[in-house]
């Protein structure tokens, strides 16, 4: 890519990159304890991955 | 007596009050995070301003699309609002995207993904912010 930013990421990656950011996002919005809000990212970006690679999962069976 | 000239004053400071919170909402919704900081909470303006600023740096440079006004269709009006969720930062994510959108990869589909999630997190933050004003839980 010329003349500017290029980031080439799998879907695995992004996946990641999204879910991190958007716990982290919630986890201190929603939570004002950092304990609290330690949970809350980990527990949501379980279940971020846990619900994308199960849905991913899901349509393998119709991806060919 | 006491109770009928304290009574009136009390609707003028909810008015005044009310003023505020919209401000500090429309502040956080101009720059991201800025509705948490001008109320002290460091925490949540600095996660909102970088959980956005990050996704419209990746969003752009996945080569995402950064809607316009001048869409063609109700999904291009759709996304054209959730960028522009993002406040200032869709003015630097259209000066960001110099080689235009690129969604006929899954990245750039990606991208315009992030794009929009960013205005949308922005917006949920200048609401939270709106909300810490009024004086609700937050």
């Amino acid at each position: 890519m010329s003349g500017g930013m290029g980031f080439k990421l799998s879907h695995l990656q992004s996946l990641l990159l999204f879910a991190v950011l958007i716990s982290i996002a919630f986890g201190f919005l929603s939570r004002r304890r950092p304990i609290d809000r330690l949970k809350y990212i980990v527990w949501s970006l379980f279940l971020f991955l846990l619900i994308g690679v199960g849905i991913g999962w899901a349509m393998y069976p119709f991806s060919r | 007596m006491a109770d009928e000239t304290a009574a009136p004053a009390a609707p003028a400071q909810d008015s005044r009050r009310e003023g505020i919170a919209l401000a500090v909402g429309v502040a956080g919704w101009i720059v991201p995070g800025l509705g948490h900081a001008l109320q002290k909470m460091w925490g949540r303006a600095a996660a909102t301003f970088l959980t956005v600023g990050v996704l419209v740096i990746l969003g752009t440079g996945m080569r995402g699309n950064v809607f316009s006004s001048s869409g063609n269709d109700a999904f291009d009006a759709l996304g054209f609002l959730a960028d522009l969720g993002t406040g200032t930062f869709y003015l630097a994510a259209r000066s960001l995207e110099s080689n235009g959108a690129d969604v006929s990869h899954a990245g750039g589909d990606y991208g315009t993904r992030f794009l929009a999630t960013a205005g949308v997190l922005n917006l949920l933050s200048a609401l939270h912010a709106y909300e810490a004003a009024r004086g609700r839980k937050a």
